[in-house]
């Protein structure tokens, strides 16, 4: 089937054509998921919403980019969404350990223990080290470093996704491995 | 002795610097080894669910509200409108007010006022 006739068929909310786009999608929408949010349940999570954002906004939809490209759009926007909420509440919660109320411990650490299912049990400590610093990074690097080297995107897809240039996508991810590096260089020096 | 001593430092400042990129390097190397995780078995019958629940709730609550009941509803709200909008034409505001005070009593003589 042509995609055109596809999408036509989603804008016409056919029930076949959205198990098949999860059936196509699932996959690959879970995987961007869990590699900015390193967290089973949770990406599971955003990935329905992000199905459920695309039935709901599929007439939005203009055809400028591919399906695919537009779906991945959604997917980091929710995730974006879902990190900023996170660190809004540890903010929150560091706050509130000031004022001397009690929090649950378990919020302020979510981005150092990872529940990623794909992480070998070997790597999992240097996984936390690593998950931890890249959500360090300023949101522009973060995002393409993650559709880059977890995700393993190539440039021109991350540059559909994220509406930036490749020369900017280049000068991200440069950026990006630079500033990872020192700060997992000062981590460790600090460890030692 | 102390060129010695410092040579001695170079060298452990080195062999430090090096242990630590070597785990700056096998800590991004974990991304190499990073897996692809499945998604649960039952996740496309949940997001469906999920998804076409929420339409039929919305279809339950209007579906009674048909095109024709639409059009119907569209027309009576703009007869009413006209018939309105040419009612208030027709008779004069002041006409009115006065007809309404002079009914319940609410004129302000005058004549009958003390401080005169």
């Amino acid at each position: 089937m042509e995609e055109q006739d596809f999408i036509e068929d989603l804008k016409a909310g056919k029930q076949y054509a959205y198990g098949k786009l999860i059936d196509d999608y699932q996959q690959k929408v879970f995987a961007t998921c869990i590699s900015f949010v390193p967290n089973k349940e949770d990406a599971e999570d955003l990935a329905q919403e992000v199905f459920v954002e695309v039935y709901h906004s599929i007439n939005k939809f203009k055809g400028n980019s591919k399906l695919s490209t537009w779906i991945y759009k959604i997917a980091t926007n929710k995730c974006l969404g879902f990190i900023r909420k996170k660190n809004t509440k540890k903010r929150f919660a560091f706050l509130q350990s000031i004022m001397g109320n009690d929090i649950p411990v378990d919020k302020t650490k979510y981005f150092t223990e990872i529940n990623h299912p794909g992480i070998l049990l070997e790597n999992k400590e240097k996984s936390e080290i690593l998950f931890k610093a890249i959500n360090q990074l300023p949101e522009t690097q973060r995002v393409v470093f993650t559709l880059s080297k977890v995700e393993g995107l190539g440039n021109q897809e991350i540059c559909e996704i994220t509406g930036k240039s490749l020369s900017s996508v280049e000068s991200l991810m440069f950026r990006a491995k630079k500033n990872l590096q020192n700060i997992l260089q000062n981590f460790y020096k600090n460890e030692s | 002795m102390s060129v010695f001593v410092s040579k001695n430092n170079i060298k452990k400042n080195m062999g430090k610097n090096k242990n630590i990129q070597d785990k700056v390097n096998s800590t991004l190397n974990v991304l190499d080894a990073l897996q692809t995780p499945q998604v649960s078995p039952f996740f496309k019958d949940k997001t469906m669910q999920r998804m076409f629940q929420n339409k039929e709730e919305e279809q339950e609550v209007w579906s009674w509200f048909t095109p024709k009941i639409q059009l119907a509803t569209l027309v009576c709200v703009v007869v009413l409108n006209i018939v309105a909008f040419a009612k208030m034409k027709s008779s004069s505001y002041d006409e009115n007010i006065n007809d309404f005070a002079e009914t319940y009593g609410l004129t302000i003589s005058t004549e009958n006022t003390f401080l005169n």
